[in-house]
Protein backbone atom coordinates (compact mmCIF):
# COMPACT_ATOMS: atom_id res chain seq x y z
CA UNK A 1 0.00 0.00 0.00
CA UNK A 2 1.36 4.00 -1.05
CA UNK A 3 0.12 7.41 -0.69
CA UNK A 4 0.45 9.76 -2.95
CA UNK A 5 -0.64 13.44 -2.87
CA UNK A 6 -2.32 14.85 -6.10
CA UNK A 7 -3.22 18.52 -7.27
CA UNK A 8 -6.10 19.37 -8.63
CA UNK A 9 -5.59 19.47 -12.80
CA UNK A 10 -6.99 22.68 -13.40
CA UNK A 11 -6.03 25.10 -10.59
CA UNK A 12 -2.39 22.77 -9.67
CA UNK A 13 -3.24 23.31 -6.00
CA UNK A 14 -3.37 20.31 -3.87
CA UNK A 15 -6.09 18.00 -4.09
CA UNK A 16 -6.13 14.67 -2.21
CA UNK A 17 -3.66 11.75 -1.32
CA UNK A 18 -4.23 8.40 -3.66
CA UNK A 19 -3.82 5.29 -2.15
CA UNK A 20 -2.65 2.10 -4.30
CA UNK A 21 -3.42 -0.92 -3.02
CA UNK A 22 -1.87 -4.42 -3.00
CA UNK A 23 -4.12 -5.52 -4.97
CA UNK A 24 -4.23 -2.68 -7.58
CA UNK A 25 -7.19 -0.49 -6.36
CA UNK A 26 -6.83 3.33 -6.48
CA UNK A 27 -8.39 5.66 -3.50
CA UNK A 28 -9.34 9.15 -4.60
CA UNK A 29 -9.01 10.51 -0.69
CA UNK A 30 -10.30 14.22 -0.74
CA UNK A 31 -8.54 16.21 2.41
CA UNK A 32 -11.63 16.09 4.32
CA UNK A 33 -10.78 15.81 8.14
CA UNK A 34 -15.11 14.06 8.35
CA UNK A 35 -13.36 11.60 5.99
CA UNK A 36 -12.55 8.00 7.54
CA UNK A 37 -9.94 7.33 4.53
CA UNK A 38 -8.34 10.60 5.18
CA UNK A 39 -8.53 10.51 8.75
CA UNK A 40 -6.61 6.79 8.17
CA UNK A 41 -4.05 8.69 6.65
CA UNK A 42 -3.27 11.02 8.95
CA UNK A 43 -2.55 8.42 11.59
CA UNK A 44 -0.34 6.89 8.70
CA UNK A 45 1.41 10.21 8.57
CA UNK A 46 1.34 10.25 12.46
CA UNK A 47 3.23 7.18 12.42
CA UNK A 48 6.18 9.01 10.61
CA UNK A 49 5.30 7.96 7.40
CA UNK A 50 5.13 10.63 4.54
CA UNK A 51 3.22 10.38 0.90
CA UNK A 52 5.34 10.85 -2.04
CA UNK A 53 5.22 14.02 -3.39
CA UNK A 54 2.29 15.48 -6.00
CA UNK A 55 3.81 14.99 -9.66
CA UNK B 1 -61.52 9.84 10.00
CA UNK B 2 -61.75 6.51 12.14
CA UNK B 3 -58.01 4.53 12.41
CA UNK B 4 -58.59 1.07 12.70
CA UNK B 5 -56.24 -0.85 14.88
CA UNK B 6 -55.12 -4.67 14.70
CA UNK B 7 -53.29 -6.74 17.19
CA UNK B 8 -52.47 -5.70 20.69
CA UNK B 9 -53.19 -2.51 22.58
CA UNK B 10 -49.81 -2.83 23.47
CA UNK B 11 -48.18 -3.77 19.83
CA UNK B 12 -50.34 -0.42 18.80
CA UNK B 13 -49.66 1.58 21.25
CA UNK B 14 -45.70 0.76 20.53
CA UNK B 15 -45.92 1.16 16.59
CA UNK B 16 -47.71 4.56 17.15
CA UNK B 17 -45.62 6.20 19.50
CA UNK B 18 -42.03 5.33 17.77
CA UNK B 19 -40.40 8.56 17.21
CA UNK B 20 -38.34 7.83 14.14
CA UNK B 21 -40.34 7.72 10.36
CA UNK B 22 -37.48 5.60 9.77
CA UNK B 23 -35.41 2.59 11.40
CA UNK B 24 -32.25 3.77 12.85
CA UNK B 25 -30.69 0.89 11.58
CA UNK B 26 -29.93 0.70 8.11
CA UNK B 27 -30.32 -2.36 6.11
CA UNK B 28 -31.39 -3.98 9.05
CA UNK B 29 -32.56 -7.20 6.81
CA UNK B 30 -29.62 -7.14 4.65
CA UNK B 31 -31.17 -6.84 1.41
CA UNK B 32 -28.40 -3.79 0.51
CA UNK B 33 -25.08 -5.09 -0.97
CA UNK B 34 -23.48 -2.58 -3.49
CA UNK B 35 -20.00 -4.24 -3.01
CA UNK B 36 -20.88 -7.54 -4.05
CA UNK B 37 -22.50 -10.47 -1.79
CA UNK B 38 -19.44 -12.26 -0.75
CA UNK B 39 -16.28 -10.93 1.40
CA UNK B 40 -13.09 -12.54 2.29
CA UNK B 41 -12.84 -10.87 5.65
CA UNK B 42 -8.83 -11.22 5.70
CA UNK B 43 -7.88 -7.89 6.81
CA UNK B 44 -8.67 -5.56 9.83
CA UNK B 45 -11.73 -3.75 8.45
CA UNK B 46 -13.46 -3.96 5.33
CA UNK B 47 -17.61 -3.28 4.79
CA UNK B 48 -19.33 -6.40 3.43
CA UNK B 49 -23.46 -5.78 3.12
CA UNK B 50 -23.81 -1.83 2.89
CA UNK B 51 -23.82 -0.34 6.62
CA UNK B 52 -22.04 -3.87 7.86
CA UNK B 53 -18.45 -3.46 8.51
CA UNK B 54 -16.11 -6.93 9.40
CA UNK B 55 -13.51 -5.72 12.07
CA UNK B 56 -10.43 -7.51 13.55
CA UNK B 57 -9.35 -5.59 16.23
CA UNK B 58 -6.11 -6.82 16.96
CA UNK B 59 -4.80 -8.73 13.96
CA UNK B 60 -5.20 -9.87 10.50
CA UNK B 61 -5.24 -13.98 11.49
CA UNK B 62 -8.95 -14.24 11.38
CA UNK B 63 -9.98 -15.04 7.61
CA UNK B 64 -13.56 -15.73 7.16
CA UNK B 65 -16.22 -15.85 4.42
CA UNK B 66 -18.95 -13.36 4.76
CA UNK B 67 -21.93 -13.42 2.46
CA UNK B 68 -25.39 -12.55 2.05
CA UNK B 69 -27.47 -15.41 2.27
CA UNK B 70 -30.77 -16.57 1.78
CA UNK B 71 -31.31 -18.63 4.89
CA UNK B 72 -33.37 -16.61 7.27
CA UNK B 73 -36.19 -17.03 9.89
CA UNK B 74 -39.24 -18.57 9.22
CA UNK B 75 -42.76 -16.65 8.71
CA UNK B 76 -40.68 -12.83 9.95
CA UNK B 77 -40.95 -11.55 6.01
CA UNK B 78 -37.09 -11.22 5.91
CA UNK B 79 -35.32 -12.50 2.32
CA UNK B 80 -31.73 -12.30 3.20
CA UNK B 81 -29.25 -12.84 6.04
CA UNK B 82 -25.49 -11.31 6.98
CA UNK B 83 -23.99 -15.16 7.39
CA UNK B 84 -19.76 -15.50 8.52
CA UNK B 85 -18.46 -18.56 8.10
CA UNK B 86 -14.64 -19.69 9.34
CA UNK B 87 -12.61 -19.82 6.43
CA UNK B 88 -9.27 -20.65 9.00
CA UNK B 89 -9.45 -21.52 12.08
CA UNK B 90 -8.01 -19.96 14.91
CA UNK B 91 -8.84 -22.07 17.93
CA UNK B 92 -5.88 -20.12 20.06
CA UNK B 93 -6.34 -16.18 20.12
CA UNK B 94 -3.92 -13.93 20.99
CA UNK B 95 -5.12 -11.79 24.26
CA UNK B 96 -6.36 -8.51 22.61
CA UNK B 97 -7.52 -10.51 19.52
CA UNK B 98 -11.00 -10.32 18.44
CA UNK B 99 -13.57 -9.87 15.69
CA UNK B 100 -16.94 -8.55 15.03
CA UNK B 101 -19.89 -7.37 12.94
CA UNK B 102 -20.67 -3.91 13.61
CA UNK B 103 -22.76 -0.90 12.35
CA UNK B 104 -21.76 2.58 13.23
CA UNK B 105 -25.12 5.05 13.56
CA UNK B 106 -24.31 8.69 12.51
CA UNK B 107 -24.63 11.04 15.31
CA UNK B 108 -26.85 13.37 14.11
CA UNK B 109 -29.76 10.80 13.84
CA UNK B 110 -29.77 10.03 17.45
CA UNK B 111 -29.96 13.60 18.86
CA UNK B 112 -33.94 12.49 19.59
CA UNK B 113 -31.93 10.24 22.26
CA UNK B 114 -30.98 13.41 24.29
CA UNK B 115 -27.95 11.32 25.68
CA UNK B 116 -25.82 13.89 27.60
CA UNK B 117 -28.78 15.11 29.68
CA UNK B 118 -31.45 13.61 32.30
CA UNK B 119 -33.74 13.07 29.78
CA UNK B 120 -31.82 10.25 28.00
CA UNK B 121 -33.91 8.12 25.94
CA UNK B 122 -33.00 4.23 26.76
CA UNK B 123 -32.67 1.91 23.75
CA UNK B 124 -34.00 -1.57 22.63
CA UNK B 125 -31.73 -3.77 20.51
CA UNK B 126 -33.04 -6.40 18.58
CA UNK B 127 -32.07 -9.11 16.07
CA UNK B 128 -32.17 -12.61 14.69
CA UNK B 129 -29.15 -15.07 15.10
CA UNK B 130 -28.18 -18.41 14.20
CA UNK B 131 -25.36 -20.36 14.43
CA UNK B 132 -24.06 -24.16 14.90
CA UNK B 133 -21.97 -22.90 18.12
CA UNK B 134 -24.16 -22.68 20.70
CA UNK B 135 -23.07 -20.51 23.83
CA UNK B 136 -22.99 -16.77 25.06
CA UNK B 137 -22.31 -14.38 22.52
CA UNK B 138 -21.80 -10.34 23.09
CA UNK B 139 -23.17 -7.15 21.90
CA UNK B 140 -21.35 -4.11 22.72
CA UNK B 141 -22.39 -0.58 21.90
CA UNK B 142 -19.68 2.55 21.97
CA UNK B 143 -19.98 5.67 21.84
CA UNK B 144 -17.04 7.39 20.07
CA UNK B 145 -17.77 10.92 20.93
CA UNK B 146 -17.46 10.61 24.69
CA UNK B 147 -13.66 8.71 24.88
CA UNK B 148 -15.24 5.68 23.68
CA UNK B 149 -17.66 4.92 26.40
CA UNK B 150 -19.29 1.66 26.03
CA UNK B 151 -21.85 -0.90 27.32
CA UNK B 152 -21.88 -4.54 26.72
CA UNK B 153 -24.78 -7.86 27.00
CA UNK B 154 -24.37 -11.19 26.68
CA UNK B 155 -26.89 -13.35 25.00
CA UNK B 156 -26.81 -17.09 24.29
CA UNK B 157 -27.67 -18.77 21.42
CA UNK B 158 -29.38 -22.32 22.84
CA UNK B 159 -30.14 -24.16 20.19
CA UNK B 160 -27.72 -25.27 17.65
CA UNK B 161 -29.02 -24.40 13.79
CA UNK B 162 -31.73 -22.49 15.13
CA UNK B 163 -33.08 -18.84 14.52
CA UNK B 164 -33.26 -17.17 17.64
CA UNK B 165 -34.79 -13.57 17.88
CA UNK B 166 -32.89 -11.81 20.99
CA UNK B 167 -33.92 -8.76 22.59
CA UNK B 168 -31.17 -6.40 24.67
CA UNK B 169 -32.27 -3.50 26.89
CA UNK B 170 -29.79 -0.79 26.62
CA UNK B 171 -29.98 2.66 29.16
CA UNK B 172 -29.83 5.85 28.33
CA UNK B 173 -26.70 7.76 28.70
CA UNK B 174 -27.40 10.82 31.01
CA UNK B 175 -23.85 12.21 31.18
CA UNK B 176 -22.22 11.57 27.86
CA UNK B 177 -23.42 14.08 24.48
CA UNK B 178 -23.67 12.71 21.43
CA UNK B 179 -22.23 15.31 19.50
CA UNK B 180 -24.68 16.50 16.36
CA UNK B 181 -22.70 16.36 13.44
CA UNK B 182 -21.92 14.09 10.02
CA UNK B 183 -19.50 11.14 12.62
CA UNK B 184 -20.19 8.18 14.38
CA UNK B 185 -22.46 8.58 17.42
CA UNK B 186 -22.94 4.92 18.14
CA UNK B 187 -20.86 1.69 17.33
CA UNK B 188 -22.74 -1.42 17.50
CA UNK B 189 -20.87 -4.89 17.38
CA UNK B 190 -21.47 -7.94 17.11
CA UNK B 191 -18.77 -9.92 18.67
CA UNK B 192 -17.23 -13.37 17.00
CA UNK B 193 -14.52 -14.02 18.66
CA UNK B 194 -12.64 -12.04 21.69
CA UNK B 195 -9.14 -13.47 22.89
CA UNK B 196 -8.46 -12.89 27.24
CA UNK B 197 -7.72 -9.31 26.89
CA UNK B 198 -10.93 -8.98 26.11
CA UNK B 199 -12.65 -10.59 28.57
CA UNK B 200 -10.90 -10.30 31.85
CA UNK B 201 -12.95 -7.42 32.54
CA UNK B 202 -17.00 -7.45 33.63
CA UNK B 203 -19.74 -6.81 31.38
CA UNK B 204 -21.41 -3.07 31.58
CA UNK B 205 -24.98 -2.64 31.60
CA UNK B 206 -24.26 0.76 32.19
CA UNK B 207 -22.17 3.36 29.88
CA UNK B 208 -18.92 3.15 31.07
CA UNK B 209 -15.63 3.83 29.99
CA UNK B 210 -13.50 1.83 27.62
CA UNK B 211 -11.57 -0.61 29.24
CA UNK B 212 -10.37 -3.67 27.02
CA UNK B 213 -11.42 -6.29 29.75
CA UNK B 214 -14.82 -5.11 29.14
CA UNK B 215 -15.38 -5.56 25.71
CA UNK B 216 -16.70 -9.43 25.66
CA UNK B 217 -16.28 -11.09 28.65
CA UNK B 218 -17.74 -14.89 28.18
CA UNK B 219 -17.86 -14.70 24.29
CA UNK B 220 -17.18 -17.65 22.42
CA UNK B 221 -14.84 -18.19 19.81
CA UNK B 222 -16.67 -18.50 16.49
CA UNK B 223 -13.20 -18.55 15.01
CA UNK B 224 -12.24 -22.02 16.55
CA UNK B 225 -13.21 -24.56 13.61
CA UNK B 226 -13.56 -24.23 10.31
CA UNK B 227 -17.50 -26.31 11.11
CA UNK B 228 -18.49 -22.98 12.18
CA UNK B 229 -21.07 -20.73 10.91
CA UNK B 230 -23.43 -17.68 12.39
CA UNK B 231 -26.20 -15.67 10.88
CA UNK B 232 -27.84 -12.13 11.26
CA UNK B 233 -30.81 -10.68 10.19
CA UNK B 234 -33.70 -8.42 11.18
CA UNK B 235 -31.77 -5.96 13.20
CA UNK B 236 -33.37 -3.05 14.33
CA UNK B 237 -32.64 -0.38 17.19
CA UNK B 238 -36.08 1.38 19.22
CA UNK B 239 -36.16 4.30 21.14
CA UNK B 240 -37.42 3.01 24.54
CA UNK B 241 -37.77 -0.51 26.70
CA UNK B 242 -39.32 -3.24 25.08
CA UNK B 243 -39.53 -7.11 25.59
CA UNK B 244 -40.45 -9.67 23.40
CA UNK B 245 -43.80 -8.89 23.79
CA UNK B 246 -44.18 -5.44 23.31
CA UNK B 247 -41.09 -4.79 20.26
CA UNK B 248 -42.46 -3.08 17.82
CA UNK B 249 -42.11 -4.77 14.48
CA UNK B 250 -39.64 -4.62 12.26
CA UNK B 251 -39.83 -1.65 9.63
CA UNK B 252 -39.52 -3.49 6.10
CA UNK B 253 -38.44 -0.65 4.29
CA UNK B 254 -38.89 -1.12 0.37
CA UNK B 255 -35.22 -1.98 -1.41
CA UNK B 256 -35.13 1.32 -3.11
CA UNK B 257 -36.07 3.56 0.34
CA UNK B 258 -33.30 1.31 1.84
CA UNK B 259 -30.94 1.48 -1.16
CA UNK B 260 -30.74 5.20 -1.07
CA UNK B 261 -30.29 5.31 2.84
CA UNK B 262 -27.47 3.11 1.83
CA UNK B 263 -26.23 5.28 -0.79
CA UNK B 264 -25.31 8.46 1.53
CA UNK B 265 -22.89 6.32 2.58
CA UNK B 266 -21.68 4.45 -0.29
CA UNK B 267 -22.78 5.17 -4.07
CA UNK B 268 -22.05 2.82 -7.08
CA UNK B 269 -22.79 4.54 -10.54
CA UNK B 270 -21.71 1.40 -12.04
CA UNK B 271 -23.93 -0.68 -9.72
CA UNK B 272 -26.39 -2.91 -12.04
CA UNK B 273 -24.53 -2.07 -15.42
CA UNK B 274 -22.30 -4.89 -17.91
CA UNK B 275 -19.92 -4.94 -20.03
CA UNK B 276 -19.41 -0.93 -21.44
CA UNK B 277 -21.83 0.35 -19.23
CA UNK B 278 -22.07 4.09 -18.74
CA UNK B 279 -19.88 6.15 -15.87
CA UNK B 280 -20.56 9.62 -16.85
CA UNK B 281 -21.02 12.13 -19.58
CA UNK B 282 -18.63 15.07 -20.28
CA UNK B 283 -16.71 17.20 -22.18
CA UNK B 284 -13.52 16.80 -24.07
CA UNK B 285 -10.88 19.38 -23.07
CA UNK B 286 -8.09 17.92 -25.53
CA UNK B 287 -7.45 15.11 -27.43
CA UNK B 288 -5.98 13.57 -24.34
CA UNK B 289 -8.58 14.76 -21.44
CA UNK B 290 -12.16 14.31 -20.66
CA UNK B 291 -13.93 16.02 -17.83
CA UNK B 292 -17.02 15.10 -16.38
CA UNK B 293 -19.32 15.49 -13.48
CA UNK B 294 -20.97 12.45 -11.34
CA UNK B 295 -24.01 13.45 -9.40
CA UNK B 296 -24.26 11.23 -6.06
CA UNK B 297 -29.00 10.18 -5.73
CA UNK B 298 -28.32 11.27 -2.00
CA UNK B 299 -26.19 13.97 -0.36
CA UNK B 300 -23.42 11.73 0.93
CA UNK B 301 -22.34 12.12 4.67
CA UNK B 302 -18.89 13.64 3.87
CA UNK B 303 -16.94 14.28 0.33
CA UNK B 304 -16.14 10.88 -0.56
CA UNK B 305 -13.24 8.71 -1.01
CA UNK B 306 -13.58 7.38 -4.90
CA UNK B 307 -12.48 3.91 -5.34
CA UNK B 308 -11.25 2.30 -8.53
CA UNK B 309 -10.13 -0.59 -10.32
CA UNK B 310 -9.98 -2.26 -13.72
CA UNK B 311 -10.79 -0.53 -17.26
CA UNK B 312 -12.44 2.17 -18.62
CA UNK B 313 -13.08 4.31 -21.48
CA UNK B 314 -13.63 7.51 -23.33
CA UNK B 315 -16.34 6.92 -25.65
CA UNK B 316 -17.43 9.48 -28.56
CA UNK B 317 -18.19 9.93 -31.94
CA UNK B 318 -15.44 7.58 -33.84
CA UNK B 319 -13.46 7.34 -30.80
CA UNK B 320 -13.16 4.99 -27.42
CA UNK B 321 -9.56 4.88 -26.14
CA UNK B 322 -8.55 3.68 -22.54
CA UNK B 323 -8.43 5.68 -19.72
CA UNK B 324 -5.07 5.67 -18.32
CA UNK B 325 -5.61 8.21 -15.67
CA UNK B 326 -7.99 9.28 -13.23
CA UNK B 327 -8.12 12.59 -11.47
CA UNK B 328 -10.78 13.96 -8.77
CA UNK B 329 -11.07 17.88 -8.30
CA UNK B 330 -10.44 19.46 -5.38
CA UNK B 331 -13.75 21.18 -5.93
CA UNK B 332 -15.61 17.70 -5.47
CA UNK B 333 -18.57 18.11 -3.03
CA UNK B 334 -21.09 15.56 -1.10
CA UNK B 335 -23.27 15.89 -4.14
CA UNK B 336 -21.64 16.32 -7.48
CA UNK B 337 -18.08 14.93 -8.15
CA UNK B 338 -15.75 16.16 -10.81
CA UNK B 339 -13.63 13.86 -12.30
CA UNK B 340 -11.09 14.07 -14.97
CA UNK B 341 -10.01 11.32 -17.50
CA UNK B 342 -7.32 10.70 -19.55
CA UNK B 343 -6.17 9.06 -22.25
CA UNK B 344 -3.16 8.60 -24.53
CA UNK B 345 -4.55 10.33 -27.57
CA UNK B 346 -7.47 10.24 -29.78
CA UNK B 347 -10.41 12.24 -28.20
CA UNK B 348 -11.71 15.12 -29.85
CA UNK B 349 -11.38 18.11 -28.00
CA UNK B 350 -14.88 20.05 -27.28
CA UNK B 351 -16.90 16.94 -28.00
CA UNK B 352 -19.14 15.79 -25.82
CA UNK B 353 -18.02 11.75 -24.28
CA UNK B 354 -19.03 8.92 -21.89
CA UNK B 355 -16.77 7.24 -19.50
CA UNK B 356 -18.26 4.13 -19.53
CA UNK B 357 -16.21 -0.10 -19.23
CA UNK B 358 -14.29 -0.95 -21.38
CA UNK B 359 -15.54 -4.08 -22.63
CA UNK B 360 -15.55 -5.44 -19.29
CA UNK B 361 -18.41 -5.80 -16.20
CA UNK B 362 -15.94 -5.77 -14.02
CA UNK B 363 -14.31 -2.11 -13.76
CA UNK B 364 -15.21 -0.37 -10.59
CA UNK B 365 -16.10 3.16 -9.44
CA UNK B 366 -17.25 4.09 -6.34
CA UNK B 367 -17.95 6.82 -3.92
CA UNK B 368 -16.92 6.01 -0.17
CA UNK B 369 -18.16 8.28 2.82
CA UNK B 370 -18.97 5.87 4.98
CA UNK B 371 -18.28 5.79 8.99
Amino acid sequence: MTYKLYNDTEFGSLSGVIQTLDNGVKKFIPINEENTDYQEYLKWVAEGNTAEAAD
Amino acid sequence: MALTLHGTVADNTAVLSRPNAKPLIINGDMQVAQRGTSFSASTSEIYTLDRFKYIDIDSTDNVYTITQDAEVPSGQGFAKSLKVDVATADASLDSLDGTLIEQRIEAQNLQQLNFGNSSAKSLTLAFWVKSNKTGIYVVRLLQSDNSSKQVSYAYTISSANTWEKKIINIPGDTAGVITNDNGSGLQISWLLSAGAGLQSGALRSAWTAYANGDVAVGQVNLADSTDNEWYLTGVQLEVGDFDANSIPPFQHESFADSLIRCQRYLYDPLRGSASFGALALGVCLSTTICRTVISAPAEMRTRPTIVTSGNLEVAGDNFSPAVTATAVSARTGTQAMEVQFTVGSGLTSGEGAIVRRDNNDTAQFRLDAEL
